[in-house]
């Protein structure tokens, strides 16, 4: 999809920018993965281990940004090559913002506060598959460059969104039942928005895989020869 | 050509070495990441061609109140059709830029609109062009002063081997546009002001225009053109002999000049049509593929010939 430049440096100048992008996508879906597994575990040197690779995810964002730029004046890119290009950038801006979703859900672990029930455990573990499944597939479609497991992203990311409505209502439940320990309700709370929010950042990497292949755009308008013909010349 | 839906797409950019496309990029240690690379389908047909290749022009070929208007617009060179079937119309006080291939025909177009294929032996022009409503090869029109009319800009600077201010005075003389002396030098001083040459060159008009530099000799071809106060300027590759800073100063020209008339630049660089037009027309093998607003043809055309020139897939 963006490769069969006549400029071979070209084509290798937008993998290279395509693929940084990939791999920082695979160090975030691990982070999610590793910090929604530090929660369910309450394990801190799990979460520990999120914290500080936060960085490595932030200098991937950093680097793209350059690359971008670089791309841009060296080759001034034009129609397909441009929204890709931009595509990329602004999706790993997303896999940042990510990042630091995973990274405060980390830190919720790691300040060794009290360990939240079964129940809230479980909520945070399902959202998180739900999360991470959406990740996935929003990279899967940034790889290929396909606009039909975008439009699957886009359209899943509802279920996510009501799924963690559901969690929050079993939470805010939980803690009026539980007022004692209404300091944890709210920490997992935040650990919920934060899921909700990675949900979120897969469906803008969706939604920017779409920009780049208009398959949706309205017909080209055709001018048909009969159609000029009968147009008027200018009197 | 086939659908390309039919046929198994390469392997997702993740399963993709850079280093093999350009040496700039070593191969970095792919991280696992979990994705998955299965082959997809590409969501992005091309056209067809049918077997005479597109007869159907994608855009926006006409505009409001045209100064100029092509129908069916063919051109031979002995029994080779040079171009085939074009209909645009061109719209006043913008900047239509032709781009595509070379071979493509856009310069033989360009030069249909003032009648210098006229001077090609073996040239023949067929179908409608129309200045303003009347057709441009009616018996009764003279050709010299269509050229007047519809004046034009050549790749290479050719100023005459005369001064300066007898570059710029020679039409205006010749198609008796002056009165007297004080007239000239009225038009002199304007147009080469529009050109944005006099501050240079007003302190030696009576200098060789040959002595000039490259891009002041083009401009200076430009205060010529527009001496007789033309209705379209034609240029073909204005810049392709001048320097980034002459080219430059050229381009903003055009900005200027496209206030007052009707320009048709043939230019081989994208980035030039980018910059300088509202309208782009993309030509292919003689037929004309492509015309639209400019913003869109280099963000989003709707052809894949359009497409693949502009991104440099194809040329």
């Amino acid at each position: 999809m963006l490769e069969g430049h006549i400029s071979r440096a070209f084509d290798g100048d937008l993998a290279a920018l395509h693929i940084r992008v990939l791999e920082m996508g695979g160090l975030v879906l691990d982070q999610v993965r590793e910090a929604a597994r530090a929660y369910a575990d309450w394990d801190t040197g799990a979460a520990e281990l999120v914290i500080e690779r936060a960085a490595s995810v932030a200098e991937y964002d950093a680097s793209i940004e350059r690359e971008q730029l670089t791309l841009i004046a060296r080759r001034q890119p034009v129609s397909r090559d441009l929204r890709a290009i931009f595509a990329l950038a602004k999706s790993a801006t997303q896999l940042d913002r990510a990042g630091i979703e995973s990274r405060k859900i980390a830190q919720t672990v790691a300040r060794q506060g009290e360990r939240p029930a079964r129940p809230t455990s479980a909520d945070v573990r399902h959202l998180a598959d739900l999360a991470m499944s959406l990740l996935r597939r929003s990279l899967e479609a940034l790889d290929r460059i396909d606009a039909g497991t975008a439009s699957e992203v886009i359209a899943s990311d509802e279920e996510l969104d009501a799924e963690y409505a559901a969690g929050m209502r079993r939470l805010i439940s939980r803690a009026m039942e539980d007022p004692q320990h209404l300091d944890v309700a709210m920490e997992a709370a935040f650990v919920l928005k934060s899921l909700e929010r990675i949900g979120d950042h897969a469906r803008i990497i969706a939604e920017q895989v779409r920009s780049i292949v208009p398959d949706e755009e309205p017909p080209p308008i055709r001018s048909p020869v009969d159609q000029v013909l009968k147009t008027p010349h200018a009197p | 050509m086939l659908d390309d839906r039919s046929q198994p797409s390469p392997p997702g950019a993740a399963g993709r070495d850079p280093a093999q496309a350009s040496p700039r990029h070593p191969a970095g240690a792919e991280r696992e990441s979990g994705i998955n690379h299965k082959p997809s389908g590409r969501v992005h047909a091309p056209v067809r061609l049918d077997a005479e290749g597109t007869r159907e022009t994608i855009g926006q070929v006409t505009v409001p109140d045209p100064v100029f208007s092509c129908r069916g617009v063919e051109v031979y060179y002995g029994s080779k059709r040079a171009i085939r079937d074009v209909n645009i119309d061109i719209g006043r006080k913008q900047v239509l830029a032709l781009i595509g291939p070379s071979g493509c025909g856009k310069s033989t177009f360009l030069r249909c609109l003032n009648r210098m294929n006229d001077t090609i032996p073996g040239a023949r022009v067929k179908g409608s062009i129309r200045l303003e409503g009347r057709d441009i090869h009616d018996r009764e029109l003279d050709v010299v002063q269509l050229r007047a009319r519809v004046g034009m800009v050549f790749q290479k600077p050719n100023p005459f081997p005369k001064s300066i201010y007898d570059n710029v005075a020679y039409a205006p003389r010749l198609h008796g546009l002056v009165r007297g002396r004080a007239d000239l030098d009225d038009i002199v001083c304007t147009s080469l002001q529009r050109a944005g040459l006099w501050e240079e060159v007003k302190g030696r008009l009576s200098q060789p225009g040959t002595g000039l530099s490259g891009g002041q000799q083009q401009r200076l071809c430009i205060a010529r053109t527009i001496a007789v106060e033309p209705e379209v300027i034609l240029m073909d590759e204005p810049c392709s002999a001048l320097d980034p800073i002459a080219t430059a100063k050229v381009e903003d020209l055009i900005d200027e000049l496209a206030e007052s008339y009707a320009i048709v630049i043939v230019t081989h660089s994208m980035q030039q049509a980018a910059r300088v037009s509202q309208r782009t027309a993309y030509f292919h093998m003689g037929q004309l593929i492509e015309v639209g607003d400019t913003d869109r043809i280099f963000t989003n055309p709707r052809h894949r010939l359009t497409e693949d020139y502009i991104t440099g897939r194809f040329g």
